[in-house]
């Protein structure tokens, strides 16, 4: 008996202590404590919430690829967060020739990809021409297919021979990460990305990890002061504030603003507001759908919606309402024309007293999972109940949503975000699919605004006054036609610990650790 | 246990005794509170499942909102009580009729040997998915709503009840006097009813008990991993997901939806205990 | 016996084939393709068609077929169109995963129920008794995914001790003391359903064992009821309660789905949700056949136990 006793205790207090000694001892898996000392190189440790598809290398579309081109790949040229004036990167000069047909490129000398190859007017050829190939899916690859021929005789020297004028030309050349040829077959299933910026990748591990070195032969003295980026993947988003609460990850990428919110009142992490970076929440209306042909069922919709409420409660305050796609800081914003419609109950009540007839029940898709989709959809009904149109939700997964968006299969209204309106507003017309003026979602057409869509697509300068003014044009046909009922534009945000400093990002939300550095 | 089986006249009574004390009152008590909570959602709730209260944007419990309120400013409490009547019409619709259906086609499958064996076959193919995943696959066929979660629940019962009703027949048909009283020309439908469905009435009544149990499982974990029933009707399982994004803000949002499920399943389950246990006490 | 395992092999490769087609099946009669699912919603027609072509999704449904039943029979099942690396790599990786919680809750569960069985069936005192009766209800009935966010509540929430989910960066191998953190709640919730079910089981066989004649000699032979009870009656248990515990698999892999989704745990289970999400076509179909492969199996064992306790299932089938 006695002997039964004592390893049954034997056992409990094994396990016990094992239970304590890793709650409360050295090594947690909730909490790590920082020396305090200043720090020269370190590794700088995240997290994101969506991992790497590689198929996805041009779109943008996940929190994998942003962080790999970010900071392994460097473009042509860059734009700063909050303008459209190009600054050198690759290309330490351009010139663009007077009928807008030819531009020039002269690539910096002192660029050498990770392999130990310099760069050349060929590898520039190279990124342009696979990111026009529609299987990249590359949003500007309109663009990228105006190219009729890139001129590379001199390394040192790309000539882009244009089939028309591209107002947004640079809006591609800042886009477009330049790869190695020799290795882009690694892009393809996510074993080899070799670009010529400040790191190195070394290794994904899929469903967990993203690891990269610094790049010591970097093309800038002195940077990156990071020795080493380690990114876990951490879809889940309280799994995210957990660890960075505790210390365990200096940067947070997937945290709910409202969670953000939270940690800040901490003191120890902070947000960073990804201005310059926005993407747009919108109703979208099928316009041959019964009630929706009309415009003013649309207009009431416009009047209805309760934009403060969702942009406030549903994304904290992260942006400012819209009536049009363009941020702050495009060309084409225009603050009277963005405050068209606002709130206006009794004047919806008007335009569908106008109408006469009942607005039949409309079906109202968006993409699930996600609260923040599925909390706006349920305002936007509410506010619509208001003024008398009932609106029946359904829920779509991610690949029956785009299935429909693409097939332009929405039977009333539907609600996602776009994005690309942060450039120069004809790169949105002719990329993004709602809005593309051939085809679309809500199978809008109008001479007009295919006519002004054009038009500004084939300005010679993309921010010049003439140019300016076709914005202006696209803008009024946008708010005469509401097919796109824009909601609110949304400034995203990522959650740092006050450990580090000079965080950086592009307009297409890649994280730059360039100027980043540990302090403690 | 066979003899026991064969007394059929005397269960019934002895039935609702198990239910009249021990855990099978307590579970009769838990599902009835939570029922009658469903039913008199109307009369209970103080807001209406949909209303969303201006202002009120994930506040936390308080006398107004016992369960706080939600992101789209609606009363928790109240979305719960309507919560439990969809789970509840689930339970009411999907596990009678998969029963229903399971139990016809083992009863009638059960008669010839090759029927049998196709229906053995469909059973397994069908027992090979777990619920969850075949959830998964039907609500991205149908789209997600109601109707996916009956499939899934139907689907669940049909080859579970199949299979005891197959047992069942087979195992009374064995026995010696029904043996003869077919060989003296009984007709099977006369040995159906007058042997095989009394004799299975018992372990037919735990089951259903056990799958409306199962079945409270299945529907809130199908919403709560969103492909149930669709917003802006409140169910228990996507209430609680609803939740989860939410954890830090208002934590009774969670706790409420999540205490009413486990009263839930754990009322049938606690039935179904005292049942099988009466059905023992008898069998000694 | 060997005849009845014999003759049901066949129907488990009937059961094998049908679910393939239908696998292959209703996959494609889901909304949305991979393409669609890589293109995203900025997409164009146009780039839909280009994906599509590139994945081979153009050719005939029949042709797609028999190269995927193909390369199952030849154990080269291709790579994912979503996640990078082949399918081989991508499902060792998440069944790694699967086995390391699956097999913790295991022994969670063995050990509770070697355990706390024992107790039950041994203790005399009548509070202890209903609190043990109340518990393993409780743990039979609350669903795996509602004991997870109660966990989650409690250490994540209120006393943030655990992690909420996820796998440790350094992957499980590196440091097991912090693998064990993670591990905790997710295999706590896991062991729950499986070890209340076995608890009860050794529980009510010890009660039985107690009542034989030879425990009746020893006890008043002067040995003490602590000793019988561990000594012999748990030792003559063992072999019926190994039985009940195999049974019990299923139900542990198909709860490890839930509670892979809850914790985001990089298994099986997580990998066959995201597979469906991207409509990840080669992974979904590989998993979901070897799912399918695992339950008939599982069930055909099951058969079996229940034959040998049964004979007339054994001979008869139908008549």
């Amino acid at each position: 008996m006695s002997t039964t006793l004592s390893r049954r205790t034997l056992l409990s207090g094994l396990a016990g202590g094992a239970v304590l000694l890793s709650l409360t001892g050295c090594a947690s898996a909730v909490d790590a404590e920082g020396s305090g000392e200043p720090q020269e190189g370190g590794t700088f440790l995240g997290a994101i919430g969506s991992d790497l598809v590689p198929a996805n290398f041009y779109t943008n579309s996940n929190h994998g690829v942003t962080t790999i081109i970010g900071l392994v790949f460097e473009s042509l040229v860059h734009y700063p967060n909050d303008s459209l004036k190009a600054e050198p990167r690759l290309a330490e000069s351009w010139t663009i020739s007077d009928d807008g047909l030819t531009v020039t490129l002269n690539l910096r000398k002192d660029v050498k990809f990770h392999t130990g190859r310099a760069l050349t007017s060929d590898d520039v050829k190279f990124s342009l021409e696979t990111y026009a190939d529609p299987k990249w899916n590359g949003q500007l690859k309109s663009t990228a297919a105006a190219i009729k021929e890139i001129d590379t005789k001199d390394p040192n020297v790309a000539v882009l021979r244009l089939a028309h004028p591209l107002g947004n030309i640079l809006d591609l050349l800042e886009i477009v990460p330049i790869v190695d040829k020799e290795t882009f077959a690694g892009i393809a299933d996510g074993s080899k990305y070799v670009g010529t910026g400040p790191f190195k990748f070394d290794k994904w591990t899929p469903n967990a990890r993203l690891q990269f070195s610094k790049n010591p032969d970097y093309r800038v003295a002195g940077r990156p002061y990071l020795d080493a980026v380690d990114i876990a993947v951490v879809a889940d988003a309280t799994a995210q504030a957990n660890q960075i609460r505790g210390g365990q990850i200096d940067y947070a990428y997937g945290i709910s603003n409202l969670d953000v919110e939270r940690l800040e009142k901490t003191g120890k992490i902070s947000k960073i507001q990804l201005t310059g970076a926005e993407t747009q929440i919108y109703v979208g209306t099928n316009v041959t759908a019964e009630g929706l042909k009309d415009i003013r069922v649309r207009q009431a919709i416009a009047y209805a919606l309760d934009r403060e409420r969702i942009l406030a409660e549903v994304f904290r305050g992260s942006g400012y309402t819209a009536n049009l796609p363009w941020p702050k800081t495009s060309p084409a914003y225009d603050e009277k024309l963005n405050s068209t419609y606002t709130r206006d109950v009794a004047k919806a009540k008007e335009l569908l007293a106008d109408y006469g007839k009942k607005v039949p029940t409309l079906k109202y898709n968006y993409q699930s999972p996600s609260p923040l989709f599925e909390a706006t959809a349920q305002i936007v009904q509410a506010n619509l109940k208001e003024i008398g149109i009932e609106v029946e939700l359904e829920p779509l997964d991610a690949p029956t949503f785009v299935a429909q968006l693409i097939g332009g299969k929405f039977a009333g209204l539907w609600t996602t975000y776009h994005s690309w309106a942060q450039y120069t507003p004809s790169t949105l017309t002719v990329s993004a699919y709602p809005f593309n003026a051939l085809k679309n979602t809500s199978h809008f057409s109008s001479d007009d605004y295919t006519k002004h869509a054009d038009a500004a697509w084939k300005q010679l300068k993309g921010d010049s006054p003439e140019a300016i003014e076709s914005y202006a044009a696209l803008s009024k046909d946008l708010l005469d036609n509401l097919f796109l009922i824009e909601i609110a534009i949304i400034e995203n945000r990522w959650a740092v610990s006050e450990r580090v400093k000079g965080v950086g990002y592009t307009k297409r939300l890649e994280l730059v650790l360039t100027d980043a550095q540990l302090t403690g | 246990m066979t003899t026991a089986t064969l007394k059929a006249p005397a269960r019934p009574r002895a039935k609702r005794g198990a239910l009249r004390g021990g855990r099978g009152l307590v579970g009769v008590v838990l599902v009835g509170v939570v029922v009658l909570a469903g039913l008199l959602a109307p009369l209970l709730a103080p807001f209406s499942s949909q209303e969303q209260i201006p202002g009120a944007n994930l506040l936390g419990a308080s006398g107004t909102h016992l369960f706080g309120t939600d992101e789209v400013n609606r009363d928790v409490f109240s979305r719960v009580l309507y919560g439990i009547r969809i789970d509840l019409f689930i339970c009411l619709v999907a596990v009678p009729a998969g029963a229903l259906l399971g139990g016809l086609v083992g009863l009638v499958a059960s008669q010839t040997g090759p029927s049998d064996v196709v229906a053995q076959r469909a059973f397994d193919v069908v027992l090979a998915f777990p619920p969850i995943i075949l959830g998964i696959g039907i609500a991205a066929v149908t789209g997600v709503g109601v109707l996916p979660v009956v499939c899934v629940v139907i689907g669940a019962e049909v080859p579970l009840f199949g299979r005891l009703v197959r047992a069942a027949t087979l195992k009374v048909r064995e026995l010696p006097y029904v043996d003869a009283a077919e060989s003296m020309g009984a007709s099977r439908t006369w040995v159906l009813r007058k042997h095989v469905l009394p004799n299975i009435l018992d372990s037919l009544i735990v089951q259903l008990a056990l799958s409306a149990s199962g079945a409270v499982f299945i529907s809130s974990a199908m919403n709560f991993i969103g492909i149930g029933v669709r917003p802006p009707e409140p169910s228990l399982g996507g209430v609680l997901a609803d939740a989860m994004a939410q954890l830090g803000a208002n934590t009774m949002y969670a706790v409420g939806p999540l205490a009413v499920i486990v009263v839930l399943v754990l009322g049938f389950q606690l039935i179904a205990q005292a049942l099988v246990a009466a059905r023992r006490g008898e069998a000694s | 016996m060997t005849s009845y395992v014999l003759r049901r092999l066949p129907s488990l490769g009937v059961v094998l084939f049908v679910s393939s087609l239908l696998i292959f099946a209703v996959l494609r009669l889901v909304p949305g393709d991979p393409a669609t699912a890589l293109a995203g919603a900025n997409a164009t027609p146009d780039v839909v068609e280009a994906i599509r072509k590139e994945l081979g999704l153009d050719r005939p449904w029949a042709t797609q077929y028999v190269q995927w039943l193909g390369g199952l029979l030849t154990f080269d099942t291709g790579r994912s169109y979503l996640i990078g690396g082949t399918i081989g790599a991508l499902v060792t990786d998440a069944l790694a995963n699967t086995l390391l919680l699956t097999g913790s809750a295991l022994v969670l569960a063995v050990i509770a129920a070697l355990v706390l069985g024992t107790v039950w069936a041994g203790t005399r005192k009548p509070w202890l008794d209903n609190l043990l009766t109340g518990a393993n209800t409780l743990a039979v009935a609350v669903p795996t995914f509602v004991m997870g966010v109660a966990l989650i509540l409690v250490f994540g929430i209120f006393f943030p001790v655990l992690p909420t989910g996820g796998v440790p960066r350094d992957g499980l191998l590196a440091n097991p003391s912090i693998t064990f953190q993670y591990l905790l709640m997710p295999a706590i919730c896991l062991a729950l359903p499986v070890g209340a079910v076995l608890t009860r089981y050794v529980a009510e066989s010890l009660r039985t064992e107690l009542a034989q004649p030879y425990v009746v000699t020893a006890l008043a032979a002067g040995v003490s009821r602590r000793r019988v009870l561990v000594r012999h009656a748990l030792r003559n248990i063992l072999p019926t309660s190994l039985t009940v515990l195999g049974l019990q698999t299923g139900a542990l892999l198909g709860g490890a789905v839930l509670v892979e989704f809850t914790f985001s745990w990089p298994g099986l289970g997580l990998l066959i949700e995201r597979a469906v999400t991207g409509r990840d076509y080669p992974v979904v179909q590989v998993l979901l056949m070897l799912s399918v492969a695992v339950f008939a199996v599982l069930q055909l064992l099951t058969d079996v136990a229940h034959a040998l306790l049964d004979p007339r299932v054994r001979l008869g089938g139908a008549r």
